[in-house]
This record gives C-alpha cells, structure tokens and sequence, in this order.
C-alpha cells in the first residue's frame, strides 16, 4: 500500500492536536486510514447525553472522495438506517475536497441535532418522524439512553 | 499569524500552496495535485472545492488557469518573514512515481534506476539496507574462509620458508661434504706424495753415499796397488792372493753392479679417476633445485571441479569486468592474458609481481622468471574471463544491474585516497570521505535518520577481509552471488565496505606506484600523521562504535593506553590506532568472525591464539622484525615504543606466533632501546645473530643435529639463537625493510598491512607457481581446493581422490628422490612434514648422512602401506591435517593416515601432545615447551575477556513440540561447517538445524531402527565436509548423513566389544574425520575411522584417573585433547586422541570449577573448555589448562535459566549454544 498522503497524515495530527470539542477520532493502529470516532449527542436534540460509535474510513483517493462513514451504535435517525448508513450530502455528492475529517464529522453532530425526514434513509423512522415528531423523540431518547448511554 | 498561515494554506492539500491557481470564483488550489485531482474529465471541468462552482478547464488544461499572483507574492513574503527554506520541490514537476503510480515529486532512485517518490524511494532504501545487512551477514558468516585461507597463506609462508630452510640446509650439507671430501682426498693426496718424496729421497741418499764409500775404497786400492803393488814392497803370498781377490772382487763389482737408473724415471704421477673437467663440471652442476609443478592449474578437468564453487563468482567478477570494461572504464590494453586479479580496477603493471617477490628474495628471481611468466593467480579468472564472456553475461539480476548502476551513477562512496583491498579492490568505508562524514554526523546526533545505504554495511567492516575473493563461495549459489555482488560493488566503488584493505593496500600501492601514485601520497600524508586527526579519530570513533555493547568493556579498557600513547606522540601513535582499526577488520576475518567487530582484546586473542597451534614457521621471525620496525621508525621515545610494538604486534595481521612471543617483545623492546630507531641497526643484530648460530650449528652440532636446528629455528629462532635460516631467507627478510623504507612506514596506518599483504602475496605466488616447485606448498593446494569442494558440498571425496591421482604424472622428482617413500612425502606430505621428509629423502639417498634411521624406515613403510584408501583419506584430511597443525604434526599426521591409523604409530616418534609435538625430540624441546605455554598465556588474554561477559541470552530457539523449530529434549548440539546449529531432538527422533541466527533450515530423520531413522539419538556432530554424526542412542548405533541430511551409512549394534556399543552418547569428530564416540554404558570411549572402521577404544567402568563412568559428552580440541565430561564422577577428563589421560578436573559440587553431572562439554578453537553442568544448571567455562573462568547460569525457565543441561557447542563467533533439556530449547549465550 502507497505511503500515506501528507493529508491524511496533517488531517490526523489536528485531529489529535486539536480535537473538536464532543468528537474524537482516532486512527486504528493498523490502518492509519481507519478512524475509531466517537461523537456525542449534541445538546438540546433526543440524542443528548448519548456517545455514538462511528466508523470512517478515507478511501484511497481521498480528499478527491469522500470518506466513508458509518454509525456502528444504534441510533434512531431518519437519516440513518439500520445498519448505521449515513444519508448525508456532502458524503455523496456535495463532497469537496475542501471538506476534512472533522467538518464531515461537525456536519455528522448537525444531522443529529437537526434531522432531515424529507431526505429519509430509515423510512419507518422518518415517516414517524413526520407523523409523530414526539413520539419519534422519545425513541431516539430511549435508544439513546438504551444504545449509547449504557457504556 | 495564525490566520496568515491557514491563508497560504491550500485547502485541499492542507499543505502551503504551490504554485497556486486561481478560478473564476476567486478560490485558489494548488495547481498540482490539487487541482488536477477536481478535474472532471468527462465533462471538462473543475468544480470548486470551495463553492462547488463549476468552471470550464482552459484548452490547456488546468495549467491554463490563471495563478494567483498575489497569493505566490504572499507566499514568498511568508518564506522571508519566516525565514523558510525555500521550497525544494519548487521548481520540479510533479511526476508519476514509476513504482507506486502516484503522482509526487520524483527523484531517480539508485537502487531501481527510475524515477520514484520519496516514499517508494525510502522503502528502496530500506531494501538495501536490509540486503546490506543480509549480505554483511553472509559475509560474517563467510569471512571465515578467508580466515582459513588466512591460515593456509600463513602455514604456506611457513612451509614456504620451511622448505627453502631444508632444501638450503641440504645444499650446505652436501656442499660441506664435499668440501670435506675434497679436501679429506687432497690433503691425503699431498702426504702421499710428501711420504713417498721422503723415502725415495732416503733411499737415493743411502745409495749415494754407499757409492761414494765405495767409490774412494775402490779408489784408494787402486791407488795403493799402483803405489806398492810392485817389487819395491815385500807381500807374502797369501797377501798378494787376498790383494787379488779383492781386486777381482772389485771388478766383478765394478762390472755386475748397476744401477738401473740413468735419470730419475721412477715417476709418481697424478691420476684423476674421473675427467676432471667432466669432474668439476659435476661438481659445479652438482645439484639443482627441481620445483615441482602441480598441474593443477593446467588440469582444466580438475580446476573445474575444484573451483566449481568460486566460478561463479569468478564469472561475476569478470563478467561485471567486462560491462567495466565496455563502458570504457578501463584501460584497453589489457593484454589477452592479462584478466585482473580480482576486484582490481586496472591490470596491475605486471612487473608488479616480480618485482614484490624478487625484491623480497632476490634468489628467487632467477628462475622465478623462467617457471612464473604466464601461471600466476591470475590464470584462473583469466579463463573465467575468457570463458564464460559468452554464457553469463546477461545473468546479472535486476539487483546487480541495479548495484552496478549506482555505483556507476554516483560512486558515492568512493575515494580515490582510501586504499584498497589488493585481492579484492574493496576498500574501507570508513576511508570514505563520504561515509566518515555520515558516520560523523550520526554521532555528532545530528542528522540521524539521513544516513544513506552506504553506512549500514560498516558494522560488517570487520569481516570481508576479502584477501582472496573467490573464495568466498561457501555457501548457496545465491548467496556467493550476493557476495561477489557487494564485493564489486565496493570494489566497483559505489560502497565502501573495506576496513581492512586499507594498509595491505598501502603496500600494494607502493608497489603499483604506477596505477595507484595519486592515492598514495595522499595516504600516506595524512597516516603520517600531518595531523589528519580527523580522519585518525573518525576512525577510532569508527571503530569504537562498531565494538558491540558486550564488547565494549573490553575496548574502552584497552583503549586508553592507546590513546594515551597517542596523545603523547599523536603522529606516532596514529598508527597503532588506525592499526588496530585496519587489524580489527582483517583479523575480523581471521577470527573467525564474532558477530560484531572485534575487540583488540579479540584480536590480540586471535593472533595468539593463531599462533600458537600453528608454530608459524618464519614469519615469526619477520613479525618480530618487522614489528620492531615500525617502532623504531615511528621514531617515538622508548615508553610509548614499547606500548605501542607490543600493541602493535600483538595485533598484527600476520601470524605472530604466540609461543615467541614474548620472547619477541623482549628482544624487540631491548633492541630497540640499545639500537634506538635505525631500521638497518635493528635488522642487524638478527641477522649477524643468525650467521653466528648458523656457524655454531655447523660447527658445533655436526650436520644433522645443523639440519634440524635448520628445520625447526624458525620456530625457536628468537629464544634459541639458532636461526640458521638459509641465506637466502635472511636476505630475504634483510631484504624487506630495506626495500621501501620511507613508503612503507610513512604509509604508518598500513605497515601491518604489508605484511598482511605479504604473506598473501606470497601464498598467491608459491599456491600458484612456487607451489608447484614444493611439494608441500602443493598439498596445501590441494587442501584449499579440497576445502571448495568441501564446501560446495560436491562430492568431494571424488574429487578429492581423482585429484590426487590426477597428479601422479607431474610428481616432483626431486634430486635426491629415490625411494617412493620420498615421493609420497613429496605428495602427501604438508608442510614441515613435507620438508621433513625431503630430508630423510635426501639422507636416504646420501647414504653417508647421519639420518634419523626411523624417520626413513617410517616413509618407507608409508609407502608400503599407502592403501587407496588411506590415500583418499589422505588426501582429503591430510590437508586439514595441516590446517590445523602445520608442524611436524602434519607430516605424522599424514604418515598415520597413510597407515590407515590414526595417530598410534606415528605418537611414537613424537609426544602426542601437539602442542609440544615439534619441541618434542628436537635439543631445545624446553623452551619451544615453554614458549607454547607462553603462548597460551597470550592467548588467553581476549576470550577470556569475551567469556567472561557472557552471560546475557541471545537468543533461544524452540519450545516443546514436534514442529519444525520445536524440541521435545533435545541433548547433542553441533556446529556445523557454516555456523550451522545441529540438534538432535532427541524424543522427536530427528535432527534438525538452524542457521546461526536460529532460523529453522531444515530437519531429517523420523522414529525407527531403518537407516535414517533414530531412536531417542542423542549425540551429533559434524565432520569437516559437513557429514552429519549420529550417536542413535537406543538402536546403539552410530548413522553418518550427508550434508544434505540423507543417509550414507551406519555402524555398530548392541555389545560391549570393539565396535558395539551401550547407548552411545556424545560424539564428535576431529579435524581428521575420526569419530570420538562415548559409549555411554559401556563406560567408554570408542574411535572410529569416518567409515566406521574400528579404530580404538579407552576408559573403562571406575572412578580413578583414566576410567570413567557414565562419559556422555566429548570434546576435541584443535591441540588434539579429548575432552570427555566423566557424568557420574563429576569431572571433565583430558585424554590424547591415544587414550592417555592428560588431566581431569572438577569433582563433585556446586563451587566453582566443581559439577554435578556434567554432560556437554565444548571446546574453542582456543582452548577454552565450556562444560554443561547440568547438576548445577550451569554452564562453566574453564582455561585451556583447566581452571576456572566463569560460570553462569542457574535452574528455571527464563532467560539464562535452565532445566537440565545437554549437549553444548561453541559456535565459530564464541557464541555458546547449549540444549536445555527440560525447557526443550536451545539457548544461546
């Protein structure tokens, strides 16, 4: 495997430097392009209180594309599906090379504090969501509470 | 400042921008890779990383954007405030690296020859440094062959001078003989002549007188008659009658007396029984000097078969010439025959050669001329480079290629003033400009990540003392060719591996002032010690780094005084330092490789240790010269002298035979304060010494006691003052000094070399041409190309048979050859033997020569008994014989191989302690006895050192299982030929071995009593052709494998008698092929031929001296002592290889020097006794004499901890590798 890109490598000494407050990333030891992240609820949302496992991994010809990332812990979301699948733009198609690691994962805590059921990934959830917001943030409260608080 | 610095920030790349580029939405990108990376190049265009603006990419490309001036003005504002570098990759273009395909900034890489990123560049580096180190490593592990060869050269010089000595000796006999026969018949002659003068002369007076009387009788009758025989007087009768008588008588007399005589014609005359012009023309033609030829060279079969293994290497190195050669690089007038040496860059000027040896021994150059034209060394790589031009030339490997290029490309690390190895043409790195510097700066701790390739090699530096490089082949194909690699290279010039090169070079310079004058003076400058301090303590910072941690005590201890000397007398004592450095490389090599560079301590062990089996005939006597030269030259006061000859010699690269030594050091020392500092003065005494002794032994001790002092005075020289030497050698030696006194010591740093070179040359010259003229000298030949083959793991004994008889036709027919004898010993017959028995030859045939009558009787009974086989054998071991101990040794070595016996016969003649063998018999057997003690005093000063630190763990090998590299009790251990570690795992049935580094290689052998399969073995030992020995413990059988693990044959059942054995044990094998088998339960000790023939047997059920109980493990020394570690009595006895116990130490305890139970028992090539006491989970190591050193050790599992000890093994580098029975691994120390 080619060395890694002097990015990479400056994206992840800041990160370590200087760590965005209720993120933290950090590279696996074995493959430097693997983040082990972790990213709390933002205030004020149901997810408050809540430490979310995420994966992300920089494919090879990052920053030219977006990294890939994922929720490894449950989390009721409409943009984010089961299996921890996040629906967000700028991972897709409004990524740009100008984005790093922490502005994905800043934008990541965004989603959390501001849900998006139109653009829905989860649609059971979001259509709750849409139907019946309370109740839909009482289960993100209680899968929080259930899934990311018990560690 | 903060916010300015994320303003020049690229946002893509996070990095400063480079060459930025600005959009039509104002955001700015680097152009590359930034910007080419947003290119979209379906639909032409870039999309702003910023604002996801889209923009139309220019015709040209994203060049075509416009850059952002104000932003680069920026930039460069910044670089100045912030006092920046300049960018170094500003003015490049980024490229696709051609190993990885990402775009970077390229730079070509030396070791592929492409352009590739840094990265790819880096981890290319890595490669070389990790082929740097693996070929270092091969060459640790191979330098050992030139430390043989070392030794070869060493005993060939010894032979070399031995031989003259005799012949010498011979050509004064005769000449006294005849001399005394001439004379004895002139003087005999003369008193003839005078007794037959004197009574002739007697008889002619009588006559004459007598005549005279009876001349004046008859006279006066008549007279009387005439007066009165008339009528005057009155006569009676009767008177008248008796007048008559009388006067008739007197004429009866008158008439009948005649003397037959009217001139003296009774004539002596003086008859030559032979023409005496044919007379004297046989007298002055009364003998020549018939140098035997072997035709080894010619015999282009057996050269082919005895060089298989270096060809290859020849072929590289000719082939890599030839690319040189192509490219331009050298000279074109190499003549057809003119192939360099080896790793020469320019055919030396060929008056090279005769001008070195004619110069050293002007009496050689006569003939030398006739017999050497065209048959030097080089005639070998002369066919390689002739032959294989067409078949390999294209075979060199990417990685070649890839060497070759950067040597060719950058030549970094060569220097035109460093000297270079004369065989090899590698030099020192550290002679490297570039290289010091590197190493300066590491530590200096300044730049430590930047060392390029080069530096990595020097911890190896002490090994390739690549005196004679083909050789090196001693292992696989590959690795020969990764040698010869790295040796080009260096040679080539891109490296700079080559330590100790630097003074033989000196030397050699000075002989090719021609091709080498630049470096020369340069060298010799700054050696001079014109205060090239850098260089001089580059070096020592040099050296001291490379001593390993564990051999660091040692160095700094001896350090100081040197640098103490040197402080005082810095020119001077430069010398010594870059002495010790450059001894520290060869001897590196010479001792056969420790793993790192080697302590003084080391090298001075080593030499001594060299020394001392090897009584090393002559050299010596130069050593002690010329050691004391260099002091004297060195012009330093006396103190710091003594320091520094004492220093200086002990570390020679040439042979300073430990037993003179001290002798050595006294003379030396002594001469130089009372003849102080002119080399002529010091020269002198030796020489007017020896013509003295010489006379005396004429004189004094009547011709044969003469001819043996001859023999052995070099040996003794120095003690005994009898150094009658031939003529010619004095002049020889005489001659050296003289020859280049100002080169020689103003290059100082090399004066060692010289002679390390010397010794070389001579071997190369004598191996090549003069061996053909000494028999001798051509066995050893034989010996070293057996050793090839041995090594090429060939079938030698083939070889090793067909190249002994191959040579039959050219057998040197010496003068006095008569007896077949005489001609076998011309054969077979090594070193002093051989001249030894030239002797006997010549006093057999000079029947009138008082010679030892046994010696005859002996040869001749050799031949008589000369079976094939044990010609074979001869041949194939005699050699190694001689390695070992090239003495009289040697001669009875072989005469006993010749018997088909080992050692019993023949220890008759002399002790059969080797160590004193030569003394033995000789009239001044004290102090040679003495002197071999001395010797081992020497010796033991620097293993000593190296044991006495051991104690750490290297490493270990194995756990317990049945897997490869797993043991279940594993006991015997052996080294093998090339630092292999051989195990019989015991209760896995198998053998398995390791490389030196515990690498797992290969194992054979499975659960059964069919050939090839063990039962519980236990002990294992490998032979010298690297057979494979096994005591296959409850089949009661000893198996013998070939190198390659399969079976050749087994011997022995179950018994008691000759042969049979009760759980056989430990085993070993000595430097003949004899197996030494420790029958276990038989409380014995059995000797077998390599073939398994019975051979003899010793020891027997007790515990008084000489019995034994429970032996298990055995030993044998260089010096022929049988080690065998006596279990059940708790001690470790000594024999001879006949079975005499010699000594025995130890009993029972768990003091020092005490055992409980010890099993394996290992013996260094110095001596050294390490003894596994398994009782007491420790290992001890003794002195060679039997005291104790050190121990260590003690029970449990971790490191340096042990459960139950087995076998041991002293590994060529001093490691001590040990089975460690009940943790089923091997550990080593």
């Amino acid at each position: 495997m080619a060395a890694l890109p002097r990015r990479i490598i400056k994206e992840t000494q800041r990160l370590m430097q200087e760590p965005v407050p209720g993120i933290s990333a950090v590279p696996s030891e074995t493959n430097a392009r693997y983040f082990h992240v972790i990213v709390t609820g933002p205030e004020d949302s149901p997810f408050e209180g809540g430490l979310f496992k995420l994966e992300l991994f920089l494919p090879e010809d990052y920053p030219m594309s977006a990294p890939k990332v994922r929720f490894i812990t449950k989390i009721y979301h409409p943009n984010i599906d089961r299996l921890g699948r996040i629906c967000l733009d700028i991972l897709k198609d409004k990524w740009s090379p100008a984005l790093q690691i922490r502005t994905v994962l800043l934008s990541i805590q965004a989603l959390l504090s501001a849900p998006n059921p139109d653009d829905p990934l989860a649609n059971d959830v979001a259509e709750l969501w849409k139907v019946n917001e309370i109740e839909a943030i009482r289960n993100a409260k209680e899968w929080t509470r259930r899934y990311a608080m018990d560690n | 400042m903060e916010q300015f610095e994320s303003l020049l920030t690229c946002c893509v790349c996070l990095d400063r921008y480079r060459n930025p580029k600005l959009l039509p939405c104002q955001h700015s990108f680097c152009m590359e890779p930034c910007m080419d990376g947003l290119v979209d190049y379906v639909r032409r265009q870039v999309k702003c990383p910023e604002c996801r603006a889209e923009h139309r990419i220019p015709y040209q490309g994203v060049q075509g954007f416009p850059t952002n001036v104000t932003l680069q003005r920026f930039l460069e504002l910044h670089a100045q405030i912030a006092g920046e570098l300049p960018d170094p990759t500003a003015g490049q273009v980024m490229e696709r690296c051609n190993v990885c395909s990402e775009k970077a900034y390229c730079a070509l890489c030396a070791h592929c020859d492409k352009k590739v990123c840094e990265d790819c560049k880096a981890a290319h580096m890595e490669v070389l440094r990790r082929e740097i180190s693996r070929i270092n490593n091969q060459i640790r592990r191979g330098v050992n062959r030139l430390q043989d060869i070392l030794s070869i050269v060493e005993r060939n010089t010894t032979n070399l001078q031995t031989n003259c000595a005799a012949v010498a000796g011979e050509v004064d006999e005769i000449h006294k003989r005849l001399a005394k026969a001439l004379k004895d018949r002139t003087d005999f002659l003369r008193n003839e002549v005078d007794r037959y003068l004197a009574t002739e002369l007697r008889n002619l007076t009588n006559l004459k007188d007598n005549l005279e009387l009876e001349l004046s009788n008859i006279q006066s009758n008549c007279d009387l008659a005439d007066k009165y025989m008339n009528d005057d007087v009155e006569w009676e009768d009767t008177e008248l009658v008796d007048t008559k008588e009388i006067f008739l008588k007197t004429v009866e007399f008158l008439r009948n007396f005649d003397y037959e005589a009217g001139d003296y014609n009774r004539r002596m005359r003086f008859i030559m029984t032979h023409d005496p012009n044919q007379l004297v023309l046989h007298v002055a033609s009364y003998g020549e000097l018939n140098i035997s030829h072997p035709n080894v060279y010619s015999g282009g079969l057996q050269q082919s078969q005895g060089l298989t293994r270096s060809k290859s290497d020849h072929r590289l190195a000719s082939q890599f010439r030839q690319q040189e050669e192509a490219k331009g690089y050298t000279e074109n007038d190499e003549p057809i025959l003119g192939g360099r040496k080896f790793g020469e860059r320019r055919p030396p000027p060929q008056e090279k050669h005769t001008r070195d040896y004619s110069a050293a021994a002007d009496d050689y150059s006569g003939y030398e001329s006739e017999h050497r034209p065209s048959r030097r060394f080089r005639s070998r790589f002369v066919r390689s480079h002739q032959q294989d031009n067409d078949s390999d030339t294209e075979q060199n490997t990417r990685a070649v290629k890839a060497e070759q290029q950067q040597k060719e490309k950058e030549k970094v690390a060569d220097t035109e003033d460093a000297t270079r190895g004369p065989l090899s043409g590698i030099f020192r790195l550290s002679d490297c400009p570039r290289v010091m510097q590197r190493i300066l700066d590491v530590d200096s701790g300044k730049k430590k990540e930047k060392k390029e390739p080069a530096p990595p090699p020097k911890p190896v530096q002490p090994a390739p003392q690549t005196r004679r490089p083909p050789p090196s082949a001693q292992r696989q194909q590959s690795e020969d060719d990764e040698i010869s690699r790295l040796k080009r290279q260096n040679k080539g010039a891109a490296s700079s591996q080559e330590p100790d090169r630097t003074p033989q070079r000196a030397t050699d310079e000075e002989r090719n002032s021609i091709t080498r004058k630049p470096p020369t003076p340069a060298r010799e400058a700054s050696s001079d010690g014109e205060s090239d301090e850098s260089v001089g303590s580059l070096q020592r910072t040099q050296q001291r780094k490379n001593t390993t941690p564990v051999q660091k005590p040692t160095a700094t201890a001896r350090r100081p005084s040197a640098s103490e000397t040197s402080s005082a007398h810095r020119p001077a004592a430069r010398a010594p330092s870059t002495e010790s450095s450059a001894s520290t490389e060869s001897s590196g090599s010479a001792v056969k490789h420790t793993g790192a560079i080697l302590t003084i301590a080391e090298l001075k062990a080593k030499y001594s240790k060299d020394g001392l089996p090897p009584k090393s005939g002559t050299t010596l006597f130069s050593a002690g010269n010329e050691r004391t030269a260099p002091v004297t030259t060195n012009g330093t006061a006396g103190g710091a002298q003594r320091v520094q000859s004492r220093f200086v010699g002990s570390q020679r690269p040439t042979p300073v035979s430990a037993p003179a030594e001290p002798a050595h050091d006294d003379s030396d020392t002594s001469s130089e304060e009372e003849t102080d500092s002119s080399e002529e003065s010091d020269e002198e005494p030796a020489s007017q010494r020896k013509p003295e002794s010489q006379a005396m032994a004429r004189s004094d001790i009547g011709p044969l006691l003469a001819r043996s002092t001859n023999a052995r005075n070099d040996t003794h020289e120095s003690k005994t003052k009898e150094s009658p030497a031939s003529t010619r050698y004095r002049s020889r030696q005489a001659s050296q000094p003289e020859e280049e006194p100002p080169s020689r010591y103003g290059a100082s740093s090399s004066y060692s070399s010289r002679y390390g070179s010397k010794p070389k040359e001579e071997e190369l010259t004598s191996s090549i041409d003069d061996d053909s003229k000494y028999p001798t000298a051509r066995s050893r030949y034989l010996a070293l190309k057996e050793r090839r083959n041995r090594l090429a793991r060939s079938k030698s004994s083939h070889t090793g048979f067909g190249v002994g008889d191959d040579d039959d036709p050219d057998e040197p027919v010496s003068p006095t050859t008569a007896s077949p004898s005489a001609y076998l010993a011309a054969r077979y017959g090594s070193g002093t033997g051989g001249s030894e028995l030239s002797r006997s030859r010549s006093s057999h045939a000079l029947k009138s020569r008082e010679s030892s009558p046994e010696r005859t009787v002996t040869g001749e009974k050799d031949g008589a008994a000369l079976s094939s086989w044990a010609r074979y054998l001869k041949s194939k071991y005699g050699s190694r014989g001689k390695d070992r101990d090239p003495g009289g040794t040697s001669s009875s070595t072989s005469r006993r191989l010749s018997l088909g016996l080992p050692l019993r016969s023949a220890n008759e003649l002399a002790s059969s302690d080797d160590d004193s063998k030569n003394a033995a018999g000789s009239p001044i057997s004290p102090t040679a006895a003495t002197a071999a003690v001395a010797g081992f005093a020497a010796a033991g000063s620097s293993p000593r050192s190296q044991y006495l630190q051991k104690r750490r763990l290297q490493f270990s090998v194995g756990s317990r299982g049945s897997e490869p590299g797993c043991f279940t009790w594993p006991r015997g251990i052996a080294v093998g030929p090339d630092n292999t570690m051989v195990v019989a795992d015991s209760s896995n049935h198998r053998v398995q071995v390791f490389d030196s580094n515990g690498i797992f290689m290969k194992e054979f052998g499975q659960y059964g009593s069919g050939e090839g399969e063990f039962d519980c073995l236990a002990g294992v030992a490998v032979n010298r052709i690297g057979q494979y020995i096994i005591a296959d413990r409850y089949n009661h059988r000893i198996q013998v494998f070939d190198p390659q693990g399969r079976f050749l044959r087994a011997f022995g059942t179950q018994g008691t008698g000759d042969g049979k054995f009760n759980y056989p044990w430990g085993i070993t094998t000595d430097a003949l092929g004899f197996i030494y088998v420790c029958d276990k339960e038989n409380h014995r000790v059995q000797v077998f031929q390599s073939d398994g023939t019975f051979v003899g047997k010793f020891g027997s059920f007790g515990s008084k001296l000489g019995q034994l109980e429970h032996p298990h493990y055995i030993a044998v020394s260089s010096t022929n002592r049988v080690l065998v570690s006596d279990s059940n009595n708790h001690r470790v006895q000594v024999f001879d290889v006949n079975g005499r116990v010699l000594s025995s130490f130890g009993e029972e305890g768990s003091e020092d020097g005490q055992f409980k139970f010890p099993r394996g028992v290992a013996v260094d090539d110095q001596g050294y006794i390490v003894v596994a006491d398994s009782g007491n989970n420790r290992i001890q190591i003794f002195h060679p004499d039997g005291t104790f050193l050190r121990a260590f050790g003690s029970w449990g599992s971790g490191d340096g901890e042990f459960k139950g000890l087995e076998g041991i093994a002293v590994m060529s580098g001093g490691n001590i590798i040990v089975c460690d029975r009940e943790n089923h691994r091997v550990q080593v120390f």
